[in-house]
């Protein structure tokens, strides 16, 4: 289990003639929990985005199992498929219900059946509490409750690699907890987890690397020890200094 | 209240003696209009979806001019079909085909004509429409879609456009109210619609004022019709403004899964887990 499962390397992303990212260098084993922390603007989001290619990275790679899904011709869409995505705003489809958004992407892009994709679907949105829900519309649910369905939507597609934006950033201190739960659970199941977060208390506590970003470059890296409590860069004290305070 | 009366007298010999022609000629004027609003909105669906399909620079050059090929050809057809009457539109392919085909290419029924006319026109207000709707859709949605590996159509058909229809439900009831109304232009291909009634029936009786009070009459109650069933079509569109919690777990007999045995164990441990740390919070 020792193997990379993801590769970025030398990722940088430009809008216009800003620079948002740059160089970006790191890799993914299978099982890692990584938390990248940083203040909003240095590129945290961007570089999720990046890897799951709904923004084009301007240069560099990304190695998925060996391939470079980064070039031209590749299946951005297959990738997609393997690689899941919980948003900061959840973006459940408004159109669909509970039930109907976990299984809508099992039915149209894994081709599983509908009995198949409801059962699949029901067991994750068990997991994350959200069963007695299944005929809600998202409109009709809390901040908290549409994050635990939106898990529930990208664990249903059986990715290999989950990344979360921001999950909690959008939810109101006591909604915060319950999605908090849902992905300590998940990270103790093994999943590899990408967490973009501000929660520093689920940096520490749950992941097993933390990536401290600032200014579109990866600042310091190391284990949650290690950024925690010997910070070697002045940044990353900066930066750690305000939350240990506040 | 002399001309009220005599006016009454008029409507029902109007009535009596063409009664028939009028009904037929809403039926006509209601299918033309229903038919050619479901097909318009179909054209303007297929338009507003070819011109939002995303190209970028890192597209291969054909796909990037096939793209911009089909946004030139949709706009042109768009600001033509918009930009001219509907009854020189009608008078345009009914005598205007057989006029530059020596009669070899002509329409053979004033139905197909009419629909033909009546769908190219409404598709073209309606590409407008879709692209506004699809627009006013919120780009998570998009990204959502994009996040769990849909490709374009699939977004399109299971996320975007249910609810830029949803959307555009107003537009598309002020279009098939319009149609209703003009489609009344036909009569210069000689369509038989409610319009034409009125024609026919004031070219033999001279009553023209009485005819033309059927017509209001008529018309106002056929939009009136529509818009109230349009209203009720969105209501439903809406669904429930609540729901019903399941009380029951749903997958405990659920065939099939025993046979996923790697799922099992590890999730029930989680879920308790779970909950407990929710009651916790809560």
């Amino acid at each position: 289990m020792d193997q990379n499962i993801l590769e970025i390397r030398h990722l940088s992303k430009s809008f216009g003639k800003q620079e948002v990212l740059k160089d970006i260098d790191f890799s993914v084993r299978e099982g890692d929990v990584i938390s990248i922390v940083g203040s909003s603007g240095s590129g945290k989001s961007t570089c999720l985005r990046c890897i799951n290619l709904l923004e084009t990275p301007t240069s560099g790679e990304i190695v998925f199992r060996g391939v470079n899904v980064a070039g031209r011709g590749t299946n951005a869409n297959a990738y997609r498929a393997k690689v899941g995505m919980v948003f900061q705003s959840f973006n459940l489809f408004n159109n669909m219900t509970v039930l109907e958004n976990c299984m809508a992407g099992q039915i149209k892009v894994l081709r599983r059946s509908k009995a198949e994709a409801r059962e699949h679907a029901l067991n994750f949105l068990g997991k994350v509490g959200m069963a007695p829900y299944i005929n809600a519309k998202p409109r009709q649910i809390s901040g908290g409750q549409k994050q635990r369905v939106a898990i529930a939507r990208a664990l249903a597609m059986d990715p290999e690699v989950l990344l979360f934006d921001e999950p909690t950033s959008a939810l109101d201190p006591e909604m915060v907890g319950e999605v908090l739960a849902v992905m300590r659970s998940i990270a103790k199941e093994g999943m590899t987890m990408l967490v973009v977060t501000h929660e520093m208390a689920f940096a520490r506590d749950v992941s097993n690397r933390v990536i401290f970003m600032a200014d579109g470059v990866i600042c310091e890296q190391g284990t949650p020890e290690q950024i925690f409590t010997a910070p070697q860069q002045e940044r990353t004290r900066e930066f750690l200094s305000r939350f240990n305070a506040g | 209240m002399n001309k009220f009366a005599q006016l009454g007298t008029d409507i029902a010999k109007l009535w009596t003696k063409y009664g028939s022609a009028y009904i037929s000629g809403i039926e006509n004027t209601l299918i033309l209009a229903l038919v050619g609003t479901v097909i318009g909105c179909l054209i303007g669906f297929l338009c507003g979806v070819l011109n939002t399909i995303p190209y970028g620079k890192n597209d291969p050059p054909i796909k990037r001019f096939v793209l911009g090929l089909v946004r030139v050809i949709i706009r042109i057809y768009v600001e033509v079909f918009r930009g001219t009457p509907m009854v020189l539109q009608a008078v345009f392919l009914y005598y205007g085909l057989p006029y530059f085909s020596n009669n070899s290419i002509r329409f053979t029924s004033v139905w197909a004509a009419a629909i033909v006319v009546v769908s190219i026109n409404t598709g073209a207000y309606m590409a407008e429409s879709v692209r506004g709707g699809i627009i006013s859709v919120d780009p998570g949605q998009t990204e959502g879609a994009k996040a769990i590996g849909m490709n374009h159509v699939q977004t399109m058909t299971s996320v975007i456009l249910p609810q830029a229809l949803r959307n555009i439900m107003p537009q598309i009831g002020n279009n098939f109210i319009i149609n209703v109304k003009d489609t009344s232009v036909m009569f210069i291909i000689g369509f038989p619609d409610f319009f034409a009634a009125h024609r026919s029936a004031v070219g033999a009786s001279y009553l023209y004022f009485p005819s033309a009070t059927v017509e209001m009459a008529g018309y106002l109650t056929m939009t009136l019709l529509a818009s109230f069933l349009l209203r009720w079509v969105e209501k439903r569109m809406d669904g429930g403004s609540s729901y019903e919690l399941v009380q029951a777990d749903q997958l405990t007999m659920t065939a099939g899964t025993y046979s996923h045995p790697d799922r099992g164990s590890p999730f029930d441990e989680r879920s308790t887990e779970l909950y407990s740390e929710g009651e916790k919070e809560a």
